[in-house]
């Protein structure tokens, strides 16, 4: 008995950083599989991508469909600037994703 | 065998229970920490790839879209005032664009209406995006109401429903006839909501929309380059809710490094004492700190970065969903493309491991210099 | 064999509180044989064996190691002689981790750790295979019967039973010196006779030892070859062998 050298509960001693390390190892090969999946689903959403695209050229859109809740969210690129001050020039956004989505900067002077 | 390598695996060994001595701490260390680069890791995720599907799905919007503008406040287009752009060198098309919003007061949620003569549906009948048909729970078929602008009821049958992968850009659209659509808003017939523009050479967007702001004063040329550079802005770092959460992750972060570095307890300065007057160097102790801090820092990191990537590209980013809707009530369901960034993950590395590690060791540096018979006094 | 010529030790030099813990001390330790520095506490023993076991430098004077394996130390003199005084820390602690055990006056285990693991920790830097290495440290436990307690947190065992571990770890590293500071200190009258019959194994495999101790137990012992009186740091009878 005192000549066999056993771990906790029987099982043979693994090192504490043995385990450590084979931790790390899955970790990084889950990554590195992760960064496969991001090749295969790129590839793989092309079909639905170009589907998209074409939709956006069909019916000449211009924004994502990402905030409903108030106009100059739905479409912030078609915002114009005041809409989020026509209550009160100081009036701060009413919906939570204005707070998201600032105004486009626009790099020309309109008249 | 390798008596470097294996001095550092006694040395990791000894790191390691040197952390699991302090079980809870070192546990609840590890999951905050894992929890904020998760959701530093997870923000990154999802904006990158937003932007990515916007520019790659936005690439055919109009290249430009005149608005008019009256006393600063968008306002109906005077269709004649494309038979003037027309005339510009340059621009091949121009078409009229008739859309607006509807407020669903049944749900409580904002719809787009609009028009197209690319496969209109037939009168009296809609084709809605599909995040509508879940809204309000329709199928092919069935009749909408709709008021007009007189408060009277407006029937309208389901004609189709736009595909569920099309949700990302058409969740919330109802696409009508013409004649329905100025029906219903009694929408002036000489007026569109804004012009889109087709241009031949798209070198020349820029100085047609300056002669556009010039002949048209009253109007507003928005070009395709700054509707795409709007989502290269959406979630912009630099402001509201992004910061807040921003701030929170590294704030907690500060507080764990602060824990760290405002120096040793008694007794961990006296067990690195034990350490040197047993035969360890003090770059053997230093090693020690190293390995504990890394331990901790680059387990947070990766896990938390693989938890991320799952999280915005097989969960589409179910725990930002409330703060992204907001108050609507029509929210999209879409399947991101994942987009990993080595630069913003490799400085995410950088901040994260790199800092923790280094509040392990410094605080440990005096204490592991001392000399070994300082321990024999004790 | 050791050998000290006119070693000075004193702290906080040139400050006011400046204070002499071992002052003009030459002395020779015999190879092989069990030396005892005998005094009061405050005398300089244990500022002493710190010096002894490289853990130290002397403020003056010279220390000289007489037939150590040298191969590898610079400035080997003839004979495998090194004089230790000049060398860098890192080889400095390169032959205290090769020749010297220490055990302290209170043990200095690591809490919360295995008996194993505090056996092995001295080896730890050292880069020796793992397998070699818990081996050793597991038949040094059973040399001194308490294997048992492999696996145990050193909080949980007796004054005896840490001392022993104290010692285990003391020898992981297969010293030719061993250093004790006043190892019967917290020892009753029979666990202090079991230690002074390890270190008549000790000197039976040939292991030079160093002891600091006032009791009398441990210098009127006579298994004690040469012993060393101190008071306030010098040196005040020396008792050898004739």
């Amino acid at each position: 008995m005192k000549g066999e050298r056993r771990g906790v509960k029987g099982l043979p001693n693994v090192r504490r950083s043995t385990i450590f390390f084979i931790f790390i190892m899955i970790s990084i090969l889950l990554f590195a599989s992760l960064l496969l999946h991001a090749r295969q689903s790129r590839i793989r959403s092309k079909a639905t991508l170009t589907a998209n695209a074409e939709m956006v050229g069909r019916l000449m859109l211009t924004d994502l469909c990402l905030f409903t809740e108030a106009r100059y969210t739905r479409h912030p690129s078609m915002a114009d600037l005041h809409s989020p001050f026509q209550d009160h020039p100081f009036a701060m956004d009413h919906f939570p994703s204005g707070s998201l989505v600032s105004p486009p900067r626009f790099h020309r002077e309109t008249p | 065998m390798n008596s470097s390598l294996e001095r550092h695996r006694n040395i990791v060994d000894f790191a390691l229970s040197s952390l699991l001595r302090r079980k809870g701490k070192n546990i609840s260390l590890l999951a905050v920490y894992t929890l904020i680069v998760f959701v530093i890791a997870s923000i990154i995720f999802f904006i990158q790839a937003l932007k990515r599907e916007a520019s790659l799905v936005l690439k055919d919007a109009p290249d430009i879209v005149v608005q008019r503008l009256v006393a600063g406040r968008h306002d109906l287009i005077p269709v004649v005032y494309g038979d003037k752009i027309a005339s510009i060198r340059g621009v091949s098309r121009v078409r009229p664009r008739l859309w607006g919003y509807y407020y669903d007061a049944a749900v409580g949620a904002n719809y787009t209406l609009m028009v197209t003569d690319n496969q209109p549906p037939a009168e009296e009948s809609i084709i809605i995006g599909s995040g509508v048909a879940r809204t309000r729970r329709l199928a092919e078929g069935d009749l909408m109401t709709f008021r007009d602008s007189s408060g009277s009821p407006v029937l309208l049958t389901v004609e189709k429903i736009l595909p569920a992968a099309s949700e990302l850009v058409a969740a919330d659209l109802i696409i009508m006839a013409d004649k329905d659509f100025r029906g219903m808003f009694t929408f002036p017939r000489d007026r569109a909501t804004d012009l889109a523009l087709t241009v031949a050479n798209p070198r020349e967007i820029t100085t047609i929309a300056a002669k556009i702001a010039q002949r048209l004063p009253d109007t507003r040329p928005i070009l395709k380059s700054e509707i795409l550079r709007t989502y290269d802005s959406v979630f912009d770092w630099r402001g509201g809710m992004l910061i807040v959460m921003l701030s929170v992750a590294v704030l907690s972060f500060i507080i764990f490094a602060w824990d760290k570095a405002t120096g040793l307890s008694a007794e961990e300065r006296k067990e690195i004492g034990i350490l040197k007057s047993i035969g360890w160097e003090t770059a053997d102790v230093l090693l020690l700190k190293f390995w504990e801090g890394t331990a901790i820092s680059l387990s947070a990191f990766l896990v938390g970065v693989i938890l991320a990537y799952c999280h915005v590209f097989f969960f589409s980013a179910s725990l930002f969903e409330q703060a992204l809707k907001g108050w609507a009530v029509l929210y999209p369901r879409f399947r991101l493309t994942p987009v990993i960034d080595p630069y913003q993950l490799a400085v995410l590395f950088f901040l994260t491991v790199i800092p923790y590690t280094v509040t392990t060791i410094i605080p440990s540096w005096r204490a592991a210099t001392v000399d070994p018979d300082a321990a024999m006094r004790s | 064999m050791i050998e000290l010529q006119r070693v000075t030790k004193s702290f906080n030099a040139g400050k006011s509180n400046q204070f002499t813990a071992v002052q003009d001390v030459s002395l020779s330790i015999e190879p092989g044989r069990v030396t005892v520095l005998k005094g009061p506490s405050g005398s300089g023993k244990t500022t002493l064996l710190t010096l002894i076991g490289c853990m130290a430098r002397p403020t003056s004077g010279r220390i000289m190691f007489h037939g150590l394996n040298t191969a590898s130390f610079p400035g080997a003199g003839e004979a495998g002689e090194v004089e230790i005084t000049s060398l860098p820390e890192r080889f400095l602690t390169g032959i205290r981790r090769a020749s010297f055990g220490f055990i302290f006056q209170h043990f200095n285990l690591v809490r919360g750790i295995t008996v194993l693991e505090n056996v092995m920790l001295p080896a730890y830097p050292v880069g020796e295979g793992h397998g070699i290495m818990r081996k050793r440290a597991l038949r040094l436990l059973e040399m001194f019967d308490i294997s048992r307690h492999a696996l145990s947190r050193v909080d949980f065992l007796s004054g005896g039973e840490s001392q022993r571990v104290a010692i285990a770890r003391a020898l992981i590293n297969n010293p030719s010196v061993i250093i004790a500071d006043e190892p019967t200190a917290h020892l009753d009258t029979m666990l202090s006779r079991e230690f002074m019959g390890i270190v008549g194994s000790f000197k039976n495999e040939g292991k030079t030892i160093l002891i600091a101790s006032h009791d009398p137990l441990v210098y009127d012992s006579p298994l004690a070859d040469k012993v060393v009186e101190m008071r306030d740091g010098r040196i005040t009878h020396d008792v050898g062998p004739p």
